[in-house]
């Protein structure tokens, strides 16, 4: 069993920021980042903490 | 000529090997034979028909208020348990700044649910600021053993002052905290607390929450450099977020070679795969070497509240919250009056929620103000509401306005309620027994009574565990897990911490109402049921004929030599 991928934010960070550097690809990636970290959406006011997890996939299908 | 003799009881030594008949011997606080016939002993207790058993460790407490003003952290020893770790969750009461104290303790009082004139009145912080101070504070006083945690937000707030909750800490900033860390565990700290999910009482995260992953492995590393603890309250309700801080702990276990443990591993059947994929990524974990162990509480989670204090189940109704959080009683009145639409509401809400099994529906009224409603105890809310043709929500409202906000309310078996999978949990080889959460959340719920019920429920009504494996899992595996050196096993030369029980009988008894706290208001207390004796270092502390002995005062700092 391992976890879904995820990153520490780094120095700095806002979602924007941490969204561009791991999925550069992806339009709209701050919004889908969000989408798949629902205990940072529900806590948005305080912005990204240093130590959150911030998963970089989406939950897997069960 | 020995100190005390406890004869012919069946001696389950805490190694989880079959016990055996035969006398305990101890002089001078320690046990100094185990087995066979002991000689002639200033005490003798006939233990016949009775268990023998190592005192019991309580790994997961908040008795850090609790024991400046009661020695005992009443009910607990009566309950078996002799030591006892404090300091959990990131919060300590030191090391700490003389003007942090009210920002410190509007936190704990919040986090940990003490009422602010228990905690003032019972905290008068005469040691100062230092952890090595506390500690000597404490031992003067107690009658149990204490192996204590230093938290990492109290280190965060002592080297960073404010800004320990607004921003990650600099490279000179964590090097002060490591020292800081060395000088706590220097003085008797078992390890480090740190917490990934607490809020302050303005909502605002905790100061260890800001701390970037170098700072807990800086921190780590100290840990590592006296095989210390790293204790962490993860996101304990998802499983998600709780399998990723399994793989962060595995990661600081193997770099520092330390132990780590995680709190609470709660089962929820509405979530019934959750607790297997978490320890599949613990026994993962294990099989790379790491040590990271789950606690898990034996009792199922069940919340009483009023509508006139702050509790674990108004977090969840924030227009309450601001209501409870008022200081004057008749301003919270005149509240809930002039808001009671709005309020009503946000409760009929709960049962639309993902979580609607905590809607106000279940709520069961558990005490009332006035005679006259007494018909009402131990009725739901449902059932009232249907029978006046109400909502759920003015049915809370009614009651509580008609009582001044005096009616309790209790929501039971919210969770971990599963005796059969929580009884497997418990048996699991990696996992050990925690999370009681002693000396907290009084008013919510007893914390008292945990070991008796894990007795009761898992030995001799689930049978998930034998007898000498349930003694094990509170006594040998705690003592080795946390680093407690020379307790938790009967075997010469350990300390004579000693619980004689009786093992048909041993529960946690009925939870009962206490105003014994300082202050006015109540706590929810258990008060044992089948111990017999409770000897802590050698001293008869508690005995069921003579109750709590006065003046015994032979609790030690227990990471002290």
């Amino acid at each position: 069993m391992t976890a879904r991928q995820y990153v520490f934010p780094q120095e700095g960070d806002s979602l924007d920021s941490l969204a561009a550097r791991e999925l550069p690809e992806v339009e709209g990636a701050a919004q889908q980042l969000l989408s798949w970290n629902l205990h940072l959406a529900a806590r948005r006011a305080t912005g990204l903490l240093p130590s959150d997890i911030v998963f970089t996939e989406p939950p897997a299908a069960r | 000529m020995l100190d005390l003799v406890i004869r012919n009881g069946l001696i389950v030594d805490g190694s989880g090997l079959p016990g055996r008949h035969g006398d305990l011997a101890i002089k001078g606080g320690k046990v100094v034979a185990v087995g066979g016939r002991a000689g002639d002993a200033a005490r003798v207790l006939d233990a016949t028909g009775r268990i023998v058993a190592p005192g019991f460790i309580d790994p997961h407490t908040h008795y850090d208020a609790q024991l400046c003003f009661d020695p005992y952290a009443f009910p607990a020893i009566e309950h078996g348990v002799t030591t006892v770790v404090p300091g959990n969750c990131s919060l300590s009461l030191a090391p700490l700044r003389i003007d942090q104290r009210d920002a410190f303790s509007r936190m704990f009082r919040l986090i940990e649910e003490m009422p602010e004139a228990a905690f003032d009145a019972g905290v008068d912080w005469r040691w100062g600021e230092g952890f090595g101070a506390w500690l000597d504070a404490l031992a003067e006083n107690i009658a149990l053993n204490v192996a204590p945690l230093v938290g990492h937000s109290v280190l965060r707030m002592y080297v960073m002052g404010a800004e320990a909750q607004a921003r990650a800490a600099t490279a000179d900033e964590i090097r002060a905290m490591a020292d800081l860390l060395r000088v706590c565990l220097e003085a008797g700290a078992i390890g480090l607390s740190t917490s990934f999910v607490d809020i302050d009482e303005s909502y605002r995260p905790v100061p260890s929450r800001w701390a970037a992953p170098a700072e807990l492995d800086a921190l780590s590393a100290v840990l590592g450099e006296r095989d210390a603890v790293l204790q962490i309250v993860h996101e304990f309700y998802d499983t998600e977020l709780t399998i990723a801080r399994v793989e962060q702990l595995a990661e600081l276990s193997l770099r520092h070679g330390i132990t780590t443990t995680l709190s609470p591993l709660f089962h929820s059947d509405a979530n019934h795969k959750g607790v297997a994929r978490v320890m599949a990524a613990v026994e993962a974990a294990r099989a790379r070497g790491a040590a990271v162990w789950p606690q898990v509480q034996t009792r199922p989670i069940d919340i009483s509240f009023t509508l006139d204090q702050r509790s674990l189940m108004l977090l969840t109704m924030p227009s309450w919250w601001k209501v409870a959080s008022l200081r004057d009683h008749a301003e919270k009145i005149a509240a809930v009056a002039a808001g009671r639409q709005a309020l009503v509401d946000e409760m009929n809400s709960l049962a639309r929620r993902p979580n609607g099994g905590l809607g106000a529906g279940g709520f069961v009224v558990r005490d009332v103000v006035h005679a006259r409603n007494n018909d009402l105890i131990g009725r739901s809310i449902d059932d009232i509401a249907r029978e006046r043709g109400a909502t759920h929500g003015d049915t809370v409202v009614d009651l509580a306005l008609d009582e001044d906000l005096g009616t309790w309310f209790i929501r039971e078996s919210i969770g971990h309620n599963n005796s059969a999978v929580v009884g497997e949990l418990l048996a699991h080889p990696y996992v050990h027994v925690g999370a009681s959460d002693g000396g907290a959340h009084v008013g919510s719920f007893s914390t008292f009574g945990d070991t008796g019920f894990l007795f009761s429920e898992f030995v001799r009504g689930t049978k998930s565990l034998t007898l000498e494996a349930a003694v094990k899992k509170i006594t040998l595996d705690p003592a080795t897990i946390w680093g407690i050196k020379g307790r938790g096993l009967l075997a010469a030369g350990n300390a004579a911490d000693v619980v004689v029980f009786d093992a048909e009988h041993i529960g946690r008894g009925p939870e009962i109402a206490s105003d014994d706290f300082p202050g006015d208001g109540v706590r929810w207390i258990r008060r044992q049921e089948g111990v017999d004796t409770v000897v802590v270092n050698g001293e008869i502390t508690w005995s069921a004929d003579d109750g709590y002995v006065e003046g015994a005062r032979a609790g030690q700092i227990a990471t002290r030599p």
